[in-house]
């Protein structure tokens, strides 16, 4: 072996090696350089920009539902409030076994078979990472169990928040309505149902009623609450700088009484109807109440299904605003109307027919309940008899100026007080007939007799009836009802700022005193009997046919199956020589409007003018000695006459 | 201790002067580095030794002196066994292939009794170099530059990067053929071999992409390429390692303020993504810092290969500064944004056993080569291939 050529050989590789290894240094190098320059401009230059990426991360804003605008009754008292509630949220990432997670949730709250069911497709129907409500209303030991846990369940979260409650649910179901969870068609692209705190699943809006009405106002701003949280979305801890308060939803003021609406429930106990009472000074409604009602509590948890079908399928409606939704025909209260127009048409109130109880009139007979004889118009108006109002009906002429009539006191109109879901009913004129019958649209002459006595076509709802009386009560002005006071301290337009009715002073007057005639020697004496003293009622009864009888009055009244029975009115208002309060009241099939309805307007009617201090005085006055007497509860208060005689008495008269 | 000392015959074979020849700067650098990353690891835990600082530090401290043992070793020894380190690697690799453990879908590790999770992949980097180092100890420069020989080592590296491939383990796969062309480069390959192997690279890389890549591989790949368009899934690791490293500014978060990876928004942060943490949470200066360092460990180990008066020495060397340097600027380059994500621990900086064994027994070879840079080394067949 050359030794020449054994270091060349060396040099070479020993060279060559030598000058890579340094190009392996310069490549090396250029990477570092690349790798500084890279680092320079990720935290240096970009460094603000991912600063900001770095905090979004870290910090998430939770969005804070606004506390709901409370609702209070005209003295204040809270009708409709907040409460605090532990709720139990689950959210789901690519990670979670749903099924494990609800394995391991059940051994720690209870969640039967159909809510796991129903629970698991809520969860995989959300969309990652958003919470899903599991439970609401956790009791404190099931609320601590989880929190314990809360590190073996990733993605579950129990926490606090506020949700509506009210305190009186039945008695103002109907008119505030209630809040239910957000469903997916609530959700809009824009507007204000487009926030995103609808997404919140502890976020209620309105539904029914008021609440729905006045739902925005109620609603408030949402906050938000800035959490530290970690990869998961889990809070690591709540700092409480950056926290965004909410502004809280308007406060809304009702002008119901809530002692006068409980006592409407009380005195209605199982029986169907509406009892509505209006101030007739300014138009203000104390009452509104639809019965049966139901609790509206329920509704805010959300209703399972049978609890729905309970309510839904049950003959007496409770879900139903009879009130406002349900028409019925007035009966008899509508007799002070076809009075009204025919003392208008100059028809004169000494006009005398002759009541046999039967009438013979365009070839078939006409009943009554009794052989009246001889009556002018307001000995007929007291006792409410059917023959005179045929005759009247038919001397006035037709249904078009009893229509004028009618709807000048409000019947046929649908009222702005902020309750959705009013029926107008029906006042029957010869345009009514010529658009609704083109097959026959001529009004005949025998569909006047019919009209006369509030029969027929004619259809009305208990808030209509009430604003009639109440303008009938007021003798001047057309009030309309006002049912919001104030929302969020605004004050809402008055009832009373309206124009006057286009009726002589003096035949409202008239049909006032035969409305009082009514109660102290009508079909009412007795029942409408408000045991105050000097403080009398008026009132008219009305018992409308919810059937045809086929001929005979021997279905008249409360007999028979329940379905099938006359609906029992009674319009009123109290006192009767300064009127402050009107009132209609509906049972229906409760039978005759003495009977049914005219003791529970009674009932209803003693306690607004027992809480009116200036009615008060009137009732104490004859009482001098007792002048302490204010200071006792007002039901069992100066009691002056004992309560009138049972219903039963006057129902013989009463039609 | 004066030069004519260590001239005198056997002297170099003293313990103590063995000891004295080591580059104690290197260890130095290798230290400061080591204990950067326990307390980075003390750090992401939430201020915690458990789970990862203390056995890091317990580890790496056994290492050290294991080093320090190994850098002692005859470089006549290391020889010796190169071929059968390369063989006992590749047995295991084999054995990975079996019946190995598999964790988040890739069969990379053996349980070897109390050693679990261990990857023989690791051993092969070395196993690797000091086979292609003995190799290319006994080839002439012609034979190194092109001549059949070449499939040789062309095999001793085709072996392993295909079983570790079919892990699958693309990264490392990519490490160790990058270190096994650097090699070949480095012992005097033909350019016209490189410039033919760069270009058929650019050609068959795209086929690759097609029809090798698993379809996790393309999306990282694709991820990569726009880390914006998939922000929660495959773009995540990507984008919330920019986030940790952007937000950590000129001189970061604070040690242990790190919201990125204490809030474990940043993945793998223990391992992969430790780099991120640390220049989060002490800021470009402290990634700069730890830069610097890598820098110096890998020229100081380049000096060391170049010093050495035998080819088995310069070659191994180099070929652990390779393994470090690639290690390095490929975890940087991932972490930054500027490679795709591929699973490259960065050394010493990340937890991890079996990537700390073979990082410190390269460390302890390339300190070997320096203790014994003098050595002549005759056996095999010489070098007249």
């Amino acid at each position: 072996m050359n030794p020449q050529i054994y270091f060349n050989e060396v040099n070479e590789r020993q060279g060559a090696f030598h000058r890579r290894a340094f190009l392996m240094a310069g490549v090396t190098g250029l990477g570092m350089m690349a790798l500084s320059g890279r680092l320079a401009y990720l935290q240096m230059v970009e460094a603000p920009r991912y600063r900001n990426l770095s905090e979004h991360n870290q910090f998430d804003f939770r969005l804070q539902p606004p506390p709901r605008g409370l609702i209070l009754d005209r003295n204040g008292v809270v009708l409709a409030s907040n409460r605090p509630d532990f709720r139990l949220y689950v959210s789901r990432d690519e990670h979670t076994d749903v099924e494990e997670l609800l394995d391991r949730l059940q051994k720690l709250v209870p969640l039967d078979d159909d809510h796991r069911r129903r629970l698991m497709d809520d969860i995989n129907e959300a969309p990652r990472r958003a919470q899903v409500t599991v439970m609401e209303d956790l009791t404190w030991e099931e609320f601590s169990r989880i929190n314990v846990r809360a590190p073996e369940l990733p993605g579950v979260t129990a926490d606090m928040g506020d949700i509506r409650v009210y305190p009186f649910s039945a008695a103002f179901a109907h008119v505030i309505g209630y809040v239910g969870k957000v469903a997916r068609t609530d959700v809009s692209k824009e507007g204000p149902n487009a926030d995103p705190i609808l997404l919140n699943p502890g976020f209620r809006i309105g539904k029914a009623g008021l609440e729905k009405t006045y739902d925005l106002a109620m609603r408030g701003k949402p906050g938000a609450r800035k959490v530290e949280v970690d990869v998961k979305g889990r809070v690591v801890s709540e700092e409480g700088g950056g926290d965004i308060p909410s502004t809280p939803g308007q406060e809304l003021r009702l002008t119901l009484d809530a002692d006068v609406q409980n006592r409407a429930l009380e005195v209605f106990g199982e029986e169907s109807g509406a009892a509505v009472m209006m101030d007739c000074r300014t138009g203000d409604l104390l009452c509104l109440f639809a019965s049966p009602s139901f609790d509206a509590n329920r509704f805010v948890k959300g209703l399972t299904g049978p609890e729905y079908r309970a309510l839904a399928q049950y003959e007496r409606k409770p879900l139903f605003n009879k009130a406002l939704t349900a028409t019925y025909p007035p009966g008899s209260t509508f007799k002070t109307m076809v009075a009204l127009t025919a003392l208008q048409h100059g028809i004169p109130a000494s006009t005398v027919h002759v009541c046999n109880k039967a009438w013979f009139w365009g070839g078939r007979t006409w009943h009554c309940d009794e052989a009246h004889g001889a009556l002018d118009m307001k000995g007929a108006i007291a006792r409410s008899c059917d023959i005179y109002f045929y005759q009247l009906a038919l001397q006035i002429g037709g249904p078009d100026p009893i229509a004028y009539t009618a709807r000048q006191f409000g019947l046929q109109q649908i009222f702005d007080i902020g309750v959705p879901g009013q029926k107008p009913g029906l006042i029957p004129d010869t345009a009514y007939k010529r658009r609704a019958f083109p097959k026959d649209p001529v009004w005949h002459p025998g569909e006047t007799p019919s009209m006369g006595i509030g029969q027929g076509y004619v259809n009305v709802n208990a808030m209509q009836l009430c604003v009639m009386c109440a303008r009938l009560a007021n003798g001047q002005r057309a009030l309309q009802p006002r049912l919001v006071h104030a929302v969020g301290g605004v004050l809402q337009p008055s009832g009373a700022v309206v124009p006057d009715l286009p009726f002589d002073r003096q035949h409202i007057d008239f049909i006032r005193e035969a409305m009082a005639a009514v109660v102290t020697s009508g079909t009412a004496a007795g029942a409408a009997n408000l045991g105050l003293g000097p403080v009398m009622m008026a009132g008219k009864t009305g018992t409308a046919q919810a059937r045809g009888y086929n001929g005979g009055i021997g279905a008249h009244g409360a007999t028979g199956a329940w379905a099938l029975r006359d609906h029992s009115w009674f319009i009123a208002f109290a006192p009767y020589d300064d009127p402050r309060y009107a009132m209609s009241v509906l049972v229906e099939h409760g039978g005759f409007g003495a009977q049914a309805a005219a003791p529970r307007a009674r009932e209803i009617m003693r306690v607004a003018l027992l809480k009116d201090p200036q009615v008060r005085a009137r009732i104490e006055q004859p009482l001098p000695s007792a002048p302490e007497a204010p200071a006792a509860p007002p039901v069992t208060a100066p009691d002056a006459a004992p309560p009138s005689a049972p219903a039963s008495n006057a129902a013989g008269t009463a039609t | 201790m004066t030069v004519s000392a260590l001239t005198r015959p056997g002297e170099r074979d003293r313990l103590i002067v063995k000891l004295s020849q080591i580059d104690w700067t290197l260890c130095g650098a290798i230290t400061v580095v080591a204990v950067a990353g326990g307390a980075m690891l003390y750090s992401v835990a939430g201020r915690a030794w458990s789970p990862w600082a203390a056995e890091h530090l317990i580890r790496f401290g056994g290492w050290f002196v294991l080093m320090i043992a190994l850098a002692c070793v005859d470089l006549r020894v290391w020889f010796a066994i190169a071929y059968p380190v390369y063989a006992v690697a590749l047995v295991l690799l084999l054995a990975v292939a079996a019946h190995g453990h598999s964790s988040l879908g890739a069969q990379r590790w053996l349980n070897l009794g109390p050693i679990h999770q261990f990857q023989p992949s690791e051993v092969m980097k070395i196993g690797l170099v000091l086979a292609l180092a003995r190799f290319y100890h006994s080839v002439s420069a012609k034979s190194a530059r092109l001549s059949w020989w070449l499939l040789v080592p062309a095999m001793l590296i085709g072996a392993p990067v295909a079983l570790v491939m079919k892990q699958p383990d693309l990264g490392t796969a990519l490490l160790i053929a990058a270190i096994g062309a650097t090699m070949m480069i480095l012992a005097g390959l033909s350019w016209r071999i490189i410039a033919g192997g760069a270009l058929l690279l650019g050609v068959a890389a795209p086929l690759a992409i097609k029809f090798a890549l698993k379809p996790y591989q393309l999306t990282r790949l694709l991820t990569f390429l726009n880390p914006a368009a998939d922000r929660s899934g495959a773009g995540y690791h990507i984008m919330q390692s920019e986030i940790a490293l952007g937000s950590g500014g000129l001189l970061g978060k604070g040690f242990g303020l790190g919201s990125q990876s204490q809030l474990n928004f940043l993945p793998e942060k223990q391992t992969d993504f430790m780099f991120a943490s640390l220049a989060e949470e002490f800021g470009f200066v402290g990634a700069m810092a730890i830069l610097l360092l890598y820098a110096a460990m890998i020229f100081m180990c380049l000096r060391i290969a170049s010093i050495a008066h035998s080819h088995f020495g310069r070659l191994s060397a180099a070929g652990v500064t390779a393994t470090l340097a690639f290690c390095v600027l490929m975890n940087a380059a991932m972490v930054t944004g500027l490679a795709p994500v591929v699973g490259v621990p960065m050394p010493l900086l990340s937890w991890g056993g079996t990537v700390m064994m073979s990082m410190m027994i390269g460390f302890g070879l390339v300190l070997a080569v320096r203790v014994h840079r003098y050595s002549e080394i005759t056996s095999g067949k010489g070098s007249v291939l």
